[in-house]
């Protein structure tokens, strides 16, 4: 589940955003060993300070398991400012329609090998998928990412090669750094789709986001990392309600009942489980 | 149609709200507006094709430092539909409470602009139709909207002289020796093959540098390139 989460709607990702960081710093300072800037565990530079759209991959379980950055090249973003060594010194593209992605990566350390999913595989995938829909419905055509051989290898390896490269690959910690070029045609998407098997909609709405982070949480307070609040069973119900009267759309209800049911699991109380069954008829 | 070429004329003969008719009429919305913001002096240009009652009253009421279209659309980098836009706060209520009696709609998309030295502009178009020909609209013209409003952008953006000196064309050498196989009379194909590049690679560095060139067609990026010295005439 691909989730995008920019300035507009980034208050309610907070906590999504800060594990997010906390990959970053695995990735970026820990496997790649990049000069990076790690502060109380979490990876931020100065590019995250301009309002950039993050494209965030949750696994089953709700842990945020890949990520991508999101700038526009007609204005400041890394290669033009910080990437300079890729580029050789030569002024970087500049396109209405064209992205930059940078600080793409995947947790490997939690996910697993081979196909299917909740491995690197279906992670980076679904995560480009995302990132190309989400382009391709800003009205944008090609996307210049930053990447490493590993990511490159997986790109191809996934039937996704990149149309070509701008600068050449620059020793940037323990593995290069280069910067490849993919187009946000429908052709491209099918054929990543095809590859990974994947068919339903990989964009998730803010709800149902929110809800599967929840599950991290819900595991969370079972081991006792969140200290839980004591609530009456009658609030916890009639919140529950409220949620699925609430939503506006079919997507936000079915959001919503994914939400109760994980509730009504984690907390037993048979009055949810009869009102999912309810609602969901 | 073809619209304006605004980097053709002289700065005090830029007709940019007819620029903005035009973009009315090519992608059939019923107005345009564009806001941008020079990080030199701060100042704000506006231009907008709605009608002045509706111009002098956003004005008298100092809507713009309100205007959610603006102060929050500038946050995205993805053109933001107005149905993102929290209809819940005071500057939404107010603002498009007297959009609705002025007969503007609801139904907006803003497309927002970054520029290289911190400038941001804002092209925002608007239509009444029924929801369903609003998406389809909006699907069909955004890529060309996004290119319109970059390209009025940094038009206006060349308008002081400051902003004219700071944006002088660096195109990069593999720009450039495309701009000059095509100058020489290779098509895009013939050019992929001398270099041994994608076709692709080929069309998205041309769509930089007639960007960064501030024209609209290839061919003007050319005239262009050989008028700077960054290319030979063949």
């Amino acid at each position: 589940m691909i989730v995008i989460v920019d300035a507009l709607n980034r208050s309610r990702f907070e906590e999504v955003l800060d594990q997010m960081f906390r990959l970053r710093a695995r990735v970026f300072e820990g496997r790649l060993g990049w000069e990076v800037t790690v502060s109380e565990g979490r990876e931020i530079d100065q590019f995250d300070a301009l309002d950039p759209a993050y494209v965030i991959g949750l696994d089953d379980d709700g842990h945020v398991v890949a990520c991508a950055r999101l700038l526009q090249t007609t204005g400041p973003h890394m290669l033009s400012d910080v990437f300079h060594g890729i580029l050789r010194g030569e002024s970087p593209l500049r396109s209405a329609t064209l992205w930059e992605s940078t600080r793409f990566c995947v947790d490997t350390e939690r996910l697993g090998r081979g196909r299917g999913p909740n491995t690197v595989s279906h992670a980076t995938i679904e995560l480009m998928i995302g990132t190309l829909e989400y382009a391709r419905s800003a009205g944008i055509e090609d996307i210049v990412t930053v990447i490493d051989p590993i990511m490159d290898r997986l790109l191809k390896r996934s039937n996704n090669a990149p149309y070509g490269y701008v600068g050449e690959a620059t020793p940037m910690g323990k593995v290069p750094a280069m910067a490849a070029l993919l187009d946000c045609t429908p052709e491209r998407i099918a054929r990543l789709r095809a590859f990974a098997g994947i068919e339903g909609e990989v964009l998730a709405s803010e709800e149902a986001a929110l809800a599967r982070f929840q599950r991290v949480r819900a595991k969370a307070a079972g081991t006792g990392l969140y200290a839980p609040v004591p609530v009456a069973a009658a609030d916890v119900v009639a919140y529950c309600r409220a949620q699925i009267a609430d939503a506006a759309d079919p997507q936000e209800k079915a959001a919503a009942l994914e939400l109760v049911a994980e509730v009504a699991r984690t907390t037993g109380l048979a009055a949810l489980s009869e009102l999912v069954r309810c609602e969901s008829h | 149609m073809d619209l304006v070429d605004l980097s053709t004329l002289a700065v005090e003969d830029l007709p940019f709200s007819n620029f903005l008719d035009q973009v009315c009429e090519r992608f059939g919305v019923d107005y345009a507006a564009y806001a941008g913001q020079s990080p030199l002096d701060g100042g704000v240009h506006a231009f907008v094709t709605y009608p002045d009652s509706w111009k002098s009253h956003y004005t008298e009421q100092g809507f713009h430092r309100m205007d959610p279209t603006l102060l929050t659309a500038r946050r995205s980098i993805a053109p933001v539909d107005w149905r993102r836009l929290d209809r819940g706060t005071p500057g939404y209520g107010k603002v498009f409470r007297d959009a609705h009696d002025f007969g503007i709609s609801e139904q907006g998309l803003t497309i927002p602009v970054r520029g290289p030295f911190g400038d941001i502009g804002m092209l925002s178009v608007t239509r009444r139709c029924r929801p369903g020909d609003w998406d389809r609209l909006v699907r069909h013209v955004v890529g060309d909207l996004q290119s319109v409003a970059v390209f009025m952008h940094d038009a206006v953006m060349r308008t002081d002289v400051l902003g004219r000196a700071l944006r002088h064309p660096t195109l990069s050498t593999r720009e450039s020796e495309i701009l000059q196989w095509v100058a020489a009379g290779k098509s895009q194909q013939d050019v992929a093959d001398i270099l041994t590049i994608s076709h692709r690679t080929v069309e998205v560095h041309l769509r930089s540098a007639r960007e960064k060139l501030g024209a609209l067609t290839t061919a003007q990026a050319v005239a262009r390139a050989i008028s700077s010295g960054i290319i030979y005439p063949a």
